[in-house]
C-alpha cells in the first residue's frame, strides 16, 4: 500500500467550460468534493501528481486544502475520448472507519501449466468491488495461476482476500479460467462474386376485412 | 469469410457523416490491450480480416484476439465505364464506420511486449494512425 496519499488541492472559482479548459491546458485537473450532508466544493489541483497517486493504485486519498486535510475516495474520473487526458474528478468525502465499496483491480502473476500445455488464460474479472474500511483499501488482489490446469477455473469464492475486505461481486463468478484454443477459421472465397446478406421480409400491409 | 452482417433491413445504406470522437467503445473492455484508432473512417470488412489474421500470426494463437468493430455498413459502387445515372450501384464491400478513439482490436493472455508486436503489425494494415492502449485503472 503507498504511504503518500496526500493531494494538494484549492478551492476552484472557475467554474464553467472556458474557465476550465484554460485550467487543463495550464496543467490542472478540475474537480468536485461531495458526500456526508455537506456542501459540494469544486476543486482545483495538479495533474501530474493526482497521475501518479491514480496510476498508482491509490483509491483513497488525503486532500489537504490550506490547513485543513480530508480523507475522500475517487469516485469518478472522466478521462477524454483517447483515454490520456484526465477532464474531471469526483471525491466522495469518508472517514477512515467508514465502510466503503470500490473498484480494486486484480492482477494475475505466474505462469500456468494449462497455458505452457498451449490453453489460453483468460481473464474474466479484471476488477473487483470490494467492500472494506476506507483506510485499508488493499491497492490490488494478487491471484496465483501456478496451479491452474487447462478446463479449470479460479472463482471470486476461491480468492484469498485481505483481513476485512468482503467481495461484493457474485461469489460463483469466474475470474480466470483456462480454456482450449478454437480452430483457426480458414477463410473461403464466396462462389459467384460477393455473398449478400439475408433480407428481412416486409411485412405485408394487413387487408381490412370490414363487412359492412 | 470477412464479416458481414446475416439479415440486413435494406441492402444499401446512405454514405452518411462521421461527426466527432468515440464516446463508446473507446476503453479496453475485454482483454489487457489494445488497438485504438486516432483518425476516422471506414474499414472495410477485409481489413478487419486482415488485421485478425497478423494478430493470430504474429501470437502464434497465443492469447485471445477480440475485434470490437462489426462492418454493418454496405458500401456501393457503380460499374467502370457506366454512364451516370440509372440509380445507385451494386454493393461492392461492408465497412465498419470508425470515429477517432474507437478500440479496434483487442488482446488479452500474452504478455505485454508480445502484444505490442502483434498490434504493431495489425496498426500497419490499417488505413489510418493508430496507436497501443492499456486498460485504464478501475475506479468506482
Amino acid at each position: 500500500m503507498l504511504v503518500n496519499t496526500i493531494l494538494k488541492v484549492d478551492a476552484r472559482t472557475e467554474l464553467g467550460k472556458k474557465r476550465v479548459s484554460r485550467l487543463r491546458k495550464g496543467g490542472k485537473v478540475p474537480g468536485v468534493l461531495y458526500g456526508h450532508g455537506q456542501d459540494p466544493l469544486s476543486l482545483v489541483f495538479d495533474k501530474k501528481e493526482f497521475s501518479t497517486l491514480l496510476m498508482g493504485g491509490t483509491r483513497v486519498v488525503d486532500l489537504a486544502r490550506g490547513n485543513e486535510v480530508e480523507k475522500a475516495v475517487i469516485r469518478d474520473v472522466q478521462f477524454d475520448h483517447l483515454g490520456m487526458e484526465i477532464l474531471h474528478v469526483d471525491f466522495a468525502r469518508v472517514s477512515a472507519d467508514e465502510r466503503i465499496t470500490v473498484d480494486v483491480p486484480v492482477d494475475v502473476r505466474g505462469i500456468s501449466p494449462g497455458v505452457t500445455s498451449g490453453g489460453i488464460l483468460e481473464h474474466l474479472l479484471h476488477s473487483l468491488h470490494v467492500e472494506c474500511l476506507a483506510s485499508a483499501v488493499p491497492e490490488r488482489i494478487r491471484l496465483r495461476v501456478d496451479e491452474l490446469q487447462k478446463g479449470q477455473s479460479i472463482k471470486v469464492k476461491d480468492l484469498k482476500l485481505p483481513e476485512g475486505v468482503r467481495v461484493v461481486n457474485d461469489s460463483e463468478a469466474v475470474v480466470v479460467h483456462i480454456i482450449e484454443p478454437k480452430a483457426a477459421v480458414v477463410a473461403v472465397p464466396a462462389e459467384g462474386g460477393t455473398a449478400e446478406p439475408e433480407m428481412v421480409a416486409k411485412k405485408k400491409p394487413v387487408e381490412d376485412k370490414k363487412e359492412d | 469469410m470477412a464479416l458481414m452482417p446475416k439479415r440486413v433491413k435494406f441492402r444499401k445504406s446512405q454514405r452518411g457523416k462521421i461527426k466527432g470522437n468515440a464516446s463508446r467503445g473507446n476503453t479496453v473492455a475485454y482483454g489487457e490491450y489494445g488497438l485504438q484508432s486516432l483518425d476516422g473512417g471506414w474499414l472495410s470488412a477485409e481489413v478487419i480480416e486482415a488485421g485478425r489474421i497478423t494478430a493470430s500470426h504474429a501470437t502464434r494463437g497465443e492469447g485471445k484476439l477480440f475485434i470490437r468493430i462489426f462492418p454493418h455498413k454496405s458500401v456501393t459502387s457503380i460499374p467502370l465505364e457506366t454512364r451516370m445515372g440509372k440509380g445507385k450501384g451494386e454493393p461492392e464491400f461492408w465497412a465498419a464506420v470508425v470515429k477517432p478513439g474507437m478500440l479496434l482490436y483487442e488482446l488479452g493472455g500474452v504478455s505485454e511486449a508480445a502484444a505490442k508486436d502483434a498490434l504493431a503489425k495489425v496498426a500497419y494494415k490499417m488505413p489510418f494512425r493508430c496507436r497501443f492502449v492499456t486498460r485504464l485503472p478501475a475506479v468506482g
